[in-house]
């Protein structure tokens, strides 16, 4: 399959009153177009920031990112939202639905800020994507109304709902009960079977054996990259 | 937790935010200022009752012609004799008269205003003499010793304080008369007079057309109302009106308070719209205190949350929060009493010098005690309203959905719906207000920048009036026109002199006119015209502009047939088809004859520069045709500018005073001066509006900013989640810019017409001027706030990255 993403000594550092946080050293990961990879490592060693590299939600401070053969760091604002819009689907921890919208316009708004799709093709799609995470019965719904598992299946229906080819999430069942964890698992396995790419930080090991490959960062450097099968997932999470 | 604990936790939450304390109490104390310096301004020169006992229930009763109110001596004798046989509504209904009384001791002659008056005038003013006696009925009859009461000022300055003044003698128009009191400084009603005298004027044995006029007061039964009083007095207006349809058409009355009478017709409107603006104000300061405080409640939305769910009860947490804008109302309460007081005192200052009369005995604009009255209720009310409400909103949610959001960081949608709702509230009121004050600001301007169709800066005017029984004879009155022109102009800092009855600017007389060829039916309804006698070079001398026609020449004799030269208004209103010149009219009242139209000029304005004395008609009458002894003489300096003329009065009087030792000059000003006293008050109000306009910018443009920019540094993470999604720069701006448009237009759409509204209302009373301009102007600014408050904190949201607005706590 397709190379989509390849880092190159990709660095980042935080600095902000005197104290500098290299957040990420020499990165370099290539990842190809179907793959499901798991991003786990304690807690700061720049698993998040590698991620929001990853979906252009930020700046490296050194070395190169390719995507889709672009290199990332020629690319103007405009486009990177294009990209962020077009190829990219996100799941946040904290879900980050926007509380003044309902269900269905929370997952309509990526496709709004497409000029390439009509109202009608924008509904078809969101319907879609919530018949996708069996949220279609909700779409009136505001954030609030709903629960913890409800808000994140949301979230996704949102990520997905653009067809995006990557999907990044950023430890999506974290503040899930174990129940709604599963479904939330489920969704992006089936998800991956439908061909998606995702890229998902994760500290849950149950999450992790679905991953068919596992990153292990610490302290801001990748120390382990091994493709795993189930079977022998208990020996990669150990 | 107790009260004093409350409190004592309120007080040190403020002193740890200094900041925010300082901007809340800023702005309430702006709003409280204002509204406690204008209820005191009311309170004390319009809604005060009289200082008398029966000071509530004193009226003035005037004359309606025409549609305008004449104030003062506007009733005619015999008119005020029918009323006074007919009303009921009345324990005391008089008369007295005003006139114009030549005094000489030996050694001087001045010129005051004397008031003729009946032992009611003293009476109901409760007048107690400094020295001697009163006036009683008694003096009045035909017969009498002719005697007078002087004011303390005139005991000083003629008298220089004699103590022994009593029995002496002055002449009053050359008659000789006794002083027998002398009235205390203090003593005003219904202005500052200089010398009482019997009242005589009666209507016995005169012809009803040629009656004098009096100024008509009463004192109301307990029981009566003004509605009441009124419709009595227009009932029996309009019984004369029919019997004297000649005299009386279109004349009615009006009963109204003095106060009321002193502040003239636009009162009630210019009151209205003041309470309106301070209310409109108070309201945007609430708005905006209201809002900091719950805004701030909310932010500390999840520490109220995790308190309730801990046990706290929600009224101690409501009680925590209503001390704090109970101290913070209380604070800015005590400061807008001070500032007010302070305010209030220089206004009186600013209205001595301003004014070209002593403000009415009346006016105490201080802080009384009906005002701090007002002042507290007014100040708890706004506590009540910026405590409780944020209070209560802030903690009625459900502390469960609080602590359990998962859309941490956003707004609730109640608080963002909230902010949506003052936003809008706080175009609608700056829109009203703006247009309203501006409107009044930009109606005086154009008022003072009128054009009064006569030069202005290079003249100088002193008025005269000549001793009647010396001037009888109308050859005498021309003698002295000639004299007083040649010798003023003879002097080297004149160019010319001429002669006036009304100045540009002053009240014309405005009479009923019929044109010559027009039936005005049975009951007629006269058109009406301003009457000015002027000298034969007036127009030359003031710089009016021939239209057609010529102006008076010698032609214009006592014998020949009388003349008349028109305004173009004139033309406009009666002869449509501009054909004029050889057309005749004449005055009704006067009944005499035809005056043949000579000459037109242009608009000349008389009167405050109203639309409505824009709009009226004059006609320039000769004073060599018809002579009066009242007459303002019009100086034209060879400076261009009069008031840079030394020592121009001087030279005026002693001239005047040595062709006529009894006709001294009075009301000695530059023309300008004099048309600048007669728009003071609109002036002052007007500065007035200016405040207001500023307090309501300031309030309502940094409570817009403050709301808006809050609202979406509040969205930061919003604004994360949407361009992780793929929005980029355009599409931020475009979403807040669109929601901005949303709230700015309901604002406008309500706040536009509600101020244009408000205009209108004024306009009628010539207090503002709508001009397309301030409509489009006003919006626009009010947009322009707007945008910048979207503008910039949406700029400054952006410059994060988008995972450190994500991040955004
Ligand atoms: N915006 C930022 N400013 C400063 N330091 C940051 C910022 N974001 C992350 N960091 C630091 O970078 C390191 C990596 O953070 P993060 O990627 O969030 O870790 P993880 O997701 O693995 O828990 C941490 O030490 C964190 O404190
Ligand atoms: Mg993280």
């Amino acid at each position: 399959m397709k190379t989509l993403i390849k880092l190159a000594n990709l660095k980042k550092v935080f600095s902000t009153d005197e104290v500098e946080t290299h957040a990420l050293s020499d990165i370099n990961l290539q990842v190809r177009q179907g793959e499901y990879l798991s991003i786990s490592g304690p807690s700061g060693c720049g698993k998040s920031t590698l991620l929001s590299l990853l979906g252009l939600l930020d700046t490296s401070s050194g070395g190169n990112y390719t995507l889709n053969g672009h290199e990332v760091a020629d690319i103007n604002s405009k486009q990177r939202a294009a990209i962020r819009n077009k190829e990219i689907g996100f799941v946040f921890q904290s879900f980050n639905l926007i509380s003044e919208l309902t269900v269905a316009e929370n997952v309509a708004l990526p496709l709004t800020y497409r000029k390439d799709i009509s109202k009608t093709q924008r509904h078809e799609m969101v319907t879609a994507a919530l018949e996708k995470v069996d949220m279609a019965h909700r779409t009136k719904h505001y954030p609030s109304q709903l629960s913890g598992g409800q808000q994140q299946r949301v979230a996704v229906a949102r990520a997905i709902a653009g067809n995006p080819s990557i999907i990044l999430a950023d430890e999506p069942t974290g503040n899930l009960d174990s129940k709604n964890a599963e479904l939330v698992m489920s969704l992006l396995d089936k998800l991956h079977a439908e061909g998606a790419t995702i890229c998902m930080v994760t500290h849950d090991p149950r999450g992790a054996k679905r991953a068919e490959r596992i990153i292990e960062v610490f302290d801001g450097r990748i120390v382990s990259d091994s493709i795993v099968n189930s079977d022998d997932i208990e020996e990669a999470v150990a | 937790m107790n009260i004093f604990s409350d409190i004592n936790f309120a007080f040190r939450t403020l002193i740890k935010n200094p900041k925010f304390t300082a901007l809340t109490v800023f702005v309430m104390t702006t709003g409280l200022t204002l509204c406690i310096y204008m209820f005191s301004f009311i309170q004390g020169t319009m809604v005060a009752p009289l200082p008398f006992k029966d000071g509530e229930r004193i009226r003035a009763v005037d004359m309606i012609y025409n549609g305008m109110t004449y104030q003062g001596t506007s009733i005619r004798v015999p008119d005020f004799d029918d009323l006074k046989k007919r009303v009921q509504s009345y324990e005391v209904f008089d008369a007295y008269d005003i006139g114009t009384v030549n005094l000489s001791t030996n050694d001087r002659a001045v010129k005051y205003t004397g008031h003729y008056v009946t032992e009611n005038f003293f009476k109901i003013s409760e007048a107690k003499p400094l020295l001697g006696r009163l006036l009683t009925n008694d003096d009045g009859l035909s017969g009498a010793e002719p005697v007078a009461v002087l004011s303390h000022t005139l005991w000083q300055s003629l008298f220089a304080g004699d103590a022994d003044v009593l029995g002496k003698k002055l002449r009053v128009n050359t008659k000789p008369t006794t002083i027998v009191g002398v009235m205390p400084d203090s003593y005003q009603f219904p202005d500052a007079g200089r010398i009482w005298l019997p009242y005589t004027t009666t209507g016995v044995g005169v012809e009803r057309s040629k009656s004098d006029y009096v100024a008509v007061y009463g004192v109301l039964k307990p029981e009566v109302t003004d509605e009441q009083a009124n419709a009595e007095i227009k009932s029996l207006m309009a019984e004369l009106e029919v019997k004297y349809p000649k005299l009386n058409s279109n004349t009615s009355a009006r009963v109204w308070t003095i106060q009321e009478a002193s502040m003239g017709d636009g009162t009630a409107v210019i009151i209205l719209a003041m309470e309106l603006a301070v209310g409109f104000i108070l309201l945007l300061a609430c708005i905006n205190v209201g809002n900091l405080l719950f805004s701030r409640a909310t932010e500390k939305g999840k520490e109220t949350a995790i308190r309730t769910a801990l046990g706290a009860p929600r009224s101690t947490i409501v009680m925590q929060m209503m001390w704090e804008s109970v101290l913070i109302c209380t604070i800015s309460g005590v400061l807008a009493v001070l500032i007010s007081g302070l305010w209030l005192e220089q206004s009186n200052r600013d209205l001595l010098e301003a004014f070209p009369f002593d403000p009415p005995f009346w006016w105490n604009m201080v802080i009384t005690e009906t005002s701090i009255v007002a002042a507290i209720v007014i100040t708890l009310t706004t506590a009540f309203v910026t405590g409780i409400l944020p209070a209560l909103k802030a903690t009625s949610g459900d502390f469960n959905a609080t602590l359990r959001d998962g859309t941490r960081g956003a707004q609730s949608k109640s608080a963002g719906r909230l902010s949506k709702v003052i936003v809008v509230s706080e175009v609608v009121l700056s829109c009203a207000l703006l247009l309203l004050s501006t409107g009044m600001v930009y109606s005086v301007h154009q008022q003072n920048s009128i054009d009064y169709g006569t030069t202005i800066e290079n003249i100088f005017t002193v008025r005269v009036g000549l001793p009647e029984a010396e001037y009888k004879s109308l050859e005498k009155r021309q003698q002295y026109y000639q004299n007083i022109i040649s010798s003023l102009q003879a002097k080297p800092e004149v160019a010319d002199v001429s002669l006036t009855r009304t100045l540009p600017g002053n009240w014309a007389s405005y009479e009923n006119i019929a044109i010559d060829g027009v039936d005005y039916g049975k009951k007629p309804q006269y058109p009406s015209s301003n009457s000015v006698g002027v000298a034969h070079n007036y127009f030359q001398v003031m710089e009016v502009n021939l239209k057609s026609g010529r102006v008076f020449d010698s032609r214009d004799k006592i014998d020949s047939p009388l003349t008349a030269i028109v305004t173009e208004n004139f033309v406009k209103k009666y002869y449509k088809d501009g054909d004029v010149l050889g057309k005749r009219f004449k005055f009704i009242e006067t009944d005499q004859d035809w005056y043949t139209i000579v000459g037109v000029v242009n608009n000349v304005l008389h009167g405050q520069p109203t639309s409505l004395n824009i709009e009226k008609p004059t006609a320039f009458v000769s004073l060599q045709q018809t002579p009066k002894r009242f007459v303002s003489i019009t100086v034209k300096t060879v400076a261009a500018d009069a008031s840079t003329v030394v020592g121009l009065s001087d030279i005026v009087t002693s001239v005047t005073q040595k062709i006529e030792r009894d006709a001294p000059a009075y009301d000695v000003k530059t023309l300008r001066a004099s048309i600048e006293e007669r728009n003071a008050g609109m002036n002052f109000v007007s500065e007035l509006f200016l405040v207001f306009a500023a307090a309501s910018m300031v309030l309502a443009f940094s409570g817009i900013y403050g709301v808006m920019s809050n609202t979406i540094v509040q969205k930061t993470q919003e604004i994360g989640i949407r361009r992780a999604l793929g929005a980029d720069e355009s599409d931020i701006y475009k979403h807040f810019i669109i929601q901005g448009i949303k709230q700015l237009s309901i604002g406008l759409v309500i706040g536009v017409p509600m101020g244009i509204a408000l205009v209108k209302m004024l306009e009628q009373s010539s207090l503002a001027q709508g001009s397309l301009m301030l409509y489009i102007v006003i919006p626009a600014l009010i947009s322009a706030v707007i945008f910048m408050a979207i503008y910039y904190p949406v700029q400054r949201a952006l410059k994060l990255e988008p995972c450190s607005a994500l991040r955004y706590e």
